[in-house]
């Protein structure tokens, strides 16, 4: 009786996709299902994500010398790379802001289509891991253009014996070859996603590509306390790196070297600590008391940063490492509290509301440095900050509950 | 007019009792007038002498570019104390005693500061005064050896200031087209705070100075500045150089560090004289925050020196001055390695506070402290309140476990 019901719904679901074919003899790397695979997918994303955000500090690294898996965002992203370094090139300034702002558009939401499709491959198995080596190759990415378009910059001056906007506009438009090699990236996994959902019967095509904000008001509360821990911690990270290096040579009568040195101490952190956290955090689960020891230990930071005179580097070691460790574990978060058709709309709600809040801050940060100095800035980031330990608390009480009432349901 | 202002001043003494009594550290108030150069009627030299009359005591600060430009500082402990100046002598090879105070019984305590040499040299490798090559100096501006506009001009009797505006006598490179460098002195009344950066907060007994360099040409690339001052101390007494750093620099963002030159602490009433400064220099008048260039102070020489060009300083102090006197010299040097602030903007501007008493303290604001208590101080009450809140809960589970046991 079972094994015709068994075979009965072995036949339906074979007759279900047409395009459902088990093929038992696919060698590992091509078998969507077997680790190896998922491996390629992955190193795959870390090179997108790579490209990405190295053409995104452009401008950054390049201060002096100027004043997503998805694919069509990703062709966009070149795109507008590509307008941005003819900007330069052409001496248009209106050129260069607009292909920064749609860049923005089209970056930011690369991330989310990363992040869903992160989510889709991994889910329930290697998700923190998977984070953690996302967040770590961007900061490469950031790090290593940092690094690499000064010189680059210098290089082609040498050679073209000419400054100014020539000069800016081959050097981006150097950059703008790693987005090209990011673009093959995303229509590589493109494809290979494409297979996989023909292969194993996945339902890829509802996992976000279409954003409906009405979904928004069905974000469970567990959620929108995701997002308030989000958008707090990192208005309260990185608006200070950013205002960071006079505090050190000033306060702590740094140099100029050391002050920059010790300011990108916590992305140089993340690097490597990010993957480490995401694989332990895998390991052991528990995402939010990850978080809310993040919370903490960066709360801890600040105010040993405002209130005392100790060597700075325990600090921004110990800020580097919550960091990295709240990235892994908060982010994949979201995927266990929402539904799947929603989670394209819930990251991509979390992004916007974190650069909105980033926006925001940045700028009072500014204006509040500007008037009252360091030592105000920092407290009013611990402000920001202590909310979110009470935030974090009340997450955990939820969770807590509700795993008491599945205990109690599964008992009876 | 010292007879007028009498019956005020008993009223200021007054006030100035309870100023004493609710502990205001700055003294009372006084009441300061200016006059320049007196007994003189020319302008070609400039001698200004600031009076500040107080409660049994009057400080008197002459400022002069006759020199060296040179801020003489003395205390007396009458409200009668005058200054006589014997410009013949004043403006020959020798000036000995030509400056006096007087009555001599009178004077308590006297102190000199002097601002003695511009340097200039090519900071772009390190603005680190000590570590910089000889080579990377340019001929260094000797103030001694400046003409300085007639300061009647810029006389200001109601916010009680004045300006020194000079330039070099010899400017081969016509660096001083221009521009020029300042002494902008202002005298006070009353302890309060500057409304504009570095927000100085100054007392009664203290005056002060700003050192300006107002669109001098620089003579090469990456050119920073550096100031010398020597102070002038009496026998036996000395300065010491001292640093405060604290966490607060709500007054003057960006700043940590409030630097002082103090002497040794005294038993009569006139208390120690200090020269105090905070580590910043700024390039634009309205100064704001991200004005600032970054300053730097060398530790105070105190051996073997001598005042090398001829100042006020030697007209009061007179033969003694060689002798008895302990001289020191601290140098100041202004930018750091990768900025250009001055090739760029063409303005630097320091200020220091020069007086008597203890040196004036930065505290926390009320709204500092009031967010500090508020914003560290209800987590604390929260965790407290919320294991209340657990354990209460948890007693009443145990509670209630037992009665369910008790029933079953």
């Amino acid at each position: 009786m079972e094994e015709e019901q068994q075979a009965l719904l072995d036949e339906d679901s074979a007759a279900e996709g047409d395009g459902c074919r088990r093929l038992k003899s696919l060698p590992a790397l091509c078998d969507p299902g077997h680790l190896a695979h998922r491996l390629l997918v992955l190193a795959l994303m870390c090179f997108l994500g790579f490209g990405s955000y190295f053409c995104y500090d452009n401008p950054a690294a390049l201060q002096t010398q100027v004043q997503g898996v998805n694919l069509i965002w990703n062709m966009l992203v070149s795109l507008l790379q590509v307008i941005f370094a003819l900007g330069a090139l052409f001496n248009a300034f209106w050129l260069m802001e607009l292909g920064r702002f749609v860049f923005g558009i089209g970056g930011e939401s690369l991330a989310v289509a990363q992040n869903t499709y992160a989510v889709s491959w991994f889910k329930g198995k290697e998700l923190n891991l998977v984070f953690g080596l996302q967040l770590s190759m961007a900061r490469i990415g950031s790090t290593v253009n940092m690094n690499v378009m000064g010189l680059i910059y210098s290089r082609v001056q040498e050679m073209l014996r000419s400054t100014g906007y020539t000069t800016l506009g081959v050097t981006l438009m150097i950059g703008g070859v790693t987005c090209i090699f990011s673009l093959i990236c995303a229509l590589v996994l493109a494809y290979l996603d494409r297979r996989a959902e023909k292969i194993l019967c996945k339902e890829q095509g509802k996992t976000g590509e279409v954003i409906k904000l009405t979904d928004v008001k069905d974000f469970s509360l567990s959620l929108w306390l995701i997002f308030i821990i989000c958008v707090c911690y990192y208005v309260a990270v990185f608006p200070f790196i950013g205002l960071g290096k006079v505090f050190f040579i000033e306060k702590f009568k740094f140099s100029s070297k050391e002050a920059s040195a010790i300011n990108s101490i916590v992305y140089i952190i993340s690097a490597p600590m990010s993957p480490a956290f995401g694989f332990l955090v895998d390991k052991l689960g528990r995402n939010i008391t990850w978080v809310l020891c993040a919370v903490v230990t960066t709360l801890a930071s600040c105010i040993m940063l405002a209130f005392t005179f100790w060597n700075p580097w325990i600090a921004m070691c110990l800020m580097g490492v919550a960091y990295s460790l709240l990235a892994c574990a908060l982010w994949p978060m979201v995927a266990f509290v929402v539904p799947d058709h929603q989670l394209g709309t819930a990251y991509g709600f979390m992004q916007s509301i974190q650069n909105l809040g980033l926006a925001i801050i940045a700028i009072a940060a500014g204006m509040i440095l500007d008037s009252r100095g360091y030592l105000f800035l920092e407290v009013f980031f611990s402000v920001i900050l202590k909310p979110l330990s009470v935030t974090g608390g009340d997450l955990n009480l939820s969770s807590r509950k509700r795993e008491k009432l599945q205990k109690l349901a599964a008992a009876e | 007019m010292p007879g007028s202002s009498g019956g005020c001043l008993s009223v200021l003494c007054l006030l100035g009792s309870f100023y004493l009594l609710a502990g205001d550290p700055g003294g009372c108030c006084r009441k300061v007038s200016l006059q320049y150069n007196p007994g003189l009627n020319s302008s070609s030299v400039n001698l200004l002498h600031v009076r500040a009359v107080g409660c049994n005591n009057t400080l008197h600060y002459v400022w002069s570019s006759i020199g060296a430009p040179t801020a003489l500082l003395v205390y007396t402990d009458s409200e009668s104390s005058a200054l006589r100046v014997n410009w013949t002598k004043l403006l020959s090879p020798s000036p000995a005693g030509a400056i006096v105070v007087e009555p001599a019984g009178s004077v308590l305590y006297s102190t000199a500061v002097v601002f003695s040499r511009v340097f200039e040299y090519n900071g772009a490798n390190t603005s680190d005064l000590t570590a910089v090559h000889e080579d990377n100096f340019y001929p260094t501006y000797d103030l001694a050896d400046f003409s300085w506009e007639s300061v009647n001009r810029t006389l200001n009797e109601t916010a009680l200031s004045a300006t020194f505006q000079g330039v070099s006598v010899s400017d081969p490179k016509g660096a001083f087209r221009n521009g020029s460098i300042s002494f902008r002195v202002t005298a006070y009344e009353e302890s309060s705070r500057d409304t504009l950066l570095p927000r100085l907060l100054h007392t009664a007994n203290s005056s002060k100075v700003e050192f300006i360099v107002n669109r001098v040409a620089p003579r090469g690339n990456g050119s920073r500045f550096a100031l010398e001052i020597i102070t002038v101390e009496e026998k036996g007494g000395r300065k010491t150089l001292e640093s405060l750093r604290s966490i607060n620099d709500e007054y003057t963002p960006t700043i940590f560090e409030v630097a002082q030159l103090v002497s040794d602490a005294r038993n009569d009433s006139a208390g120690p004289s200090f020269l105090q400064w905070k580590a910043t220099a700024y390039s634009s008048q309205n100064a704001m925050r991200e004005d600032s260039y970054h300053c730097r102070y060398y530790p105070l020489q105190t051996a073997n020196r001598t005042l090398p060009r001829l100042s006020i300083a030697h007209a009061y102090f007179g033969e003694a001055l060689a002798s008895q006197h302990s001289v020191a010299a601290i140098n100041i040097s202004f930018g750091s390695e990768d900025n250009e602030a001055y090739e760029e903007k063409g303005y630097l501007s320091w200020s220091a506070l020069i007086g008597f008493g203890t040196p004036p303290k930065d505290t926390f604001s009320p709204l500092v402290m009031a967010i500090m208590v508020v914003a560290l101080g209800t987590p604390v009450v929260l965790l407290v309140a919320g294991s209340f809140v657990v354990l209460l809960v948890q007693k009443k589970r145990l509670e209630e476990m037992a009665a369910k046991d008790h029933l079953a």
